[in-house]
């Protein structure tokens, strides 16, 4: 068997940009001068005797129209108003369908950022394709845009009477897990509680140097074929990074890693529990990869959104959704 | 496979899932039609995905069924052949990546982009969740014929290749890779990680977790239909073709989940000629990946590649 340093002594090479909050202060103040616009329509098919199911639209950064599905449990099943959770999506994995989380009394939306499906008639980088996307400049990288609709699928539950404001939290793993990072920072007033696996786009260019697993690996191939933009990208990708995004974070944090994983390295998750300044717990197991443990993790992960946000059904369980 | 729990549906069940008295000529009409199809495979070199140094990369496109365009990520190793092959029997998302970086330096790699995925969405555009409904009220109208015809076309391209070795060619992925062995024979090797088509008439009573949660949704609009949504599923039911299989085989054990466990595959099983094993899995995904690594890499003659590693006190890091 390989060795390999211990993931909890790994020393992040991530550097902050002086300029980072002006970044992302551009980016809100962009942000806010576009309507959300939000539009529900009725999905009966998906929809249940406890549940309610919608497909959602509304409008994020550069206009996009961006989609998503909204569950929320019938009147007469629970009784409103619901804590709201966002369920925020992996990578390759289609947007979630957060039925049983809305069974278990939440009011769930799970976004589909743009170049998802139903979210792609305007911007599709594809897969490979969205990660290198632009990545040498970040005014106009995939994960400018991403992240602005991850974050205003927030703004939407907002907007819902049946949504209780100050008990909103946020949910993924992966790609998800980047994005409740990045989801609790971007909207640090809103969020109650965060529970991030295996998160991904923390430590970018130290995860493209400890793995060859896709999706870090379209960043090997990118620098293979174009070395002299190794550094530029370095710096570009700073003001996406989760490591930097963390600082911003206030609400409590669960985070969980597998010990073994080659898709998003663990060192960038014990690197990420150093970030968040405020309550952070970080599950680890042994012998585990990409699915971070996640046979064991996901009660404790029901268990800590549930503590904080109080649904209806706490002795329910979630279920996979789409993709 | 899912956990199983106690069914929430109890009208929702699917029925008529016995063997279909025309299952071998329902098979049958989509080998005719692919046989009057030329593939007529169409290599188109990626540089990105090339750039490693240890293999090349392609996305190859290729004709089916109904003229159908679909594609495939190939990728051979660099250095001279024949090589062992893995074919990745479709998943049920529309995204498909080449396979993992273990995989394209040790083996020929193809995955599939069947009708619907991305890269073979024109005209169809697969809706998830939708697809594993589209036209499921009857076996010749459901897209999946058209999917299980793209699985085999997209194996013959791969099969026919001269830097694949014929005689070392692995199936990987859900029990559809034991559909793809029984109409295919030759491969070497089948590795199920996944249950997917086995008893998905009777699964799906017993869950609400999605994909198979849109089988109960389409029932619940149309409770009609519960019968013939039994009998289309028959039909890509592998335990009714089990017995034309001759491959060495490996399906992944779940002894805690009662949709994954002996008792669940036994009638999988009985008629399978060839080996089986079963390897239990540890719900630990880098020790299940091994495991499985190790068997796959004896069958096909390849070193393994394990991806745990042991932490060591101090670096260095590679």
């Amino acid at each position: 068997m390989t060795t390999r340093g211990r993931a909890d002594q790994h020393q992040s090479s991530v550097i902050r940009p002086p300029d980072f909050d002006q970044f992302w202060n551009q980016v809100a103040a962009e942000l806010d001068s576009i309507p959300l616009d939000p539009e529900m329509m009725p999905a009966p098919m998906r929809s249940t005797d406890e549940v309610e199911v919608f497909e959602i639209h509304y409008t994020s950064l550069d206009n996009i129209r961006i989609a998503g599905w909204y569950c929320r449990p019938r009147e007469s099943y629970i009784t409103g108003p619901y804590p709201g959770l966002s369920i925020v999506p992996g990578y390759v994995s289609e947007p979630t369908l957060p039925k049983s989380w809305a069974k278990m009394g939440y009011a769930a939306v799970g976004v589909a950022p743009r170049g998802k499906l139903r979210s792609n008639s305007q911007f599709n980088p594809g897969y490979p394709g969205l990660l290198i996307d632009r990545i040498v400049d970040r005014n106009t990288y995939s994960y400018r845009g991403f992240y602005a609709d991850a974050v205003r699928a927030i703004d939407f539950l907002l907007t819902r009477d049946e949504v209780i404001p100050d008990r909103i939290g946020v949910h993924g793993s992966s790609q998800g897990g980047a994005l409740t990072i990045v989801t609790a920072a971007l909207r640090p007033d809103n969020i109650t509680c965060g529970a991030a696996g295996a998160p991904y786009l923390t430590g970018y260019m130290d995860s493209a140097a400890l793995t060859h697993s896709y999706p870090y690996e379209e960043m090997n191939e990118y620098f293979n074929l174009y070395p002299e933009r190794r550094e530029q990208a370095r710096q570009e990708l700073a003001y996406f990074d989760c490591l930097n995004l963390a600082a911003w974070v206030k609400a409590p944090m669960l985070i969980y890693a597998g010990l073994n994983d080659d898709v998003c390295p663990p060192e960038t998750a014990f690197a990420l529990k150093d970030a968040l300044p405020g309550e952070v717990t970080l599950n680890t197991t042994e012998r585990c990869g990409h699915d971070a443990g996640n046979y064991w993790q996901m009660r404790h992960v029901e268990d800590f959104l549930a503590q904080h946000l109080q649904p209806a059904k706490v002795d329910l369980r979630a279920q996979t959704t789409v993709g | 496979m899912t956990d199983t729990k106690e069914s929430s549906h109890p009208n929702h069940q699917a029925s008529g899932t016995g063997r279909p008295a025309d299952l071998d000529a329902w098979w049958n009409a989509i080998d005719e039609e692919l046989a009057e199809i030329p593939a007529n495979p169409e290599r188109i070199f990626q540089p990105l995905q090339s750039s490693g140094g240890f293999s090349d990369a392609y996305r190859v496109r290729m004709t089916s069924i109904d003229n159908y365009p679909i594609a495939a990520w190939l990728t051979i190793p660099t250095g001279e052949g024949p090589f062992s092959a893995v074919v990745t029997v479709p998943n049920y998302a529309s995204v498909v990546t080449p396979a993992h970086y273990d995989f394209r330096q040790r083996f020929v790699t193809m995955t599939m982009m069947t009708r619907g995925q991305r890269g073979a969405d024109k005209p169809y555009a697969a809706a998830f969740p939708g697809h594993l409904t589209n036209g499921i009220s009857s076996p010749d109208t459901y897209v999946f014929r058209g999917v299980m015809a793209d699985m085999l076309r997209a194996y013959e391209v791969l099969a026919a290749l001269p830097e694949v070795d014929q005689d070392r060619i692995g199936i990987i992925g859900t029990d559809a890779g034991l559909l793809l062995a029984a109409r295919r024979p030759g491969a070497k090797a089948v590795q199920v990680t996944a249950g997917f088509w086995y008893r998905l008439a009777e699964l799906v009573a017993s869950t609400e977790a999605y994909p198979f949660e849109e089988i109960n949704d389409y029932l619940r609009a149309y409770p009609d239909d519960r019968e013939a949504v039994g009998r289309t599923l028959a039909y890509l039911d592998p335990r009714h073709q089990s017995g034309r299989i001759t491959t060495t085989i490996q399906i992944n054990r779940d002894p805690d989940s009662a949709v994954a466990n002996d008792a669940w595959l036994a009638p999988l099983v009985a008629e399978i000629k060839s080996e089986v094993t079963y390897y239990d899995i540890e719900h630990r995904g880098q020790a299940d990946h091994d495991a499985n690594d190790a068997w796959l890499s004896q069958q096909l003659g390849v070193q393994p590649a394990p991806r745990q590693w042991e932490p060591q006190e101090t670096g260095p890091w590679s």
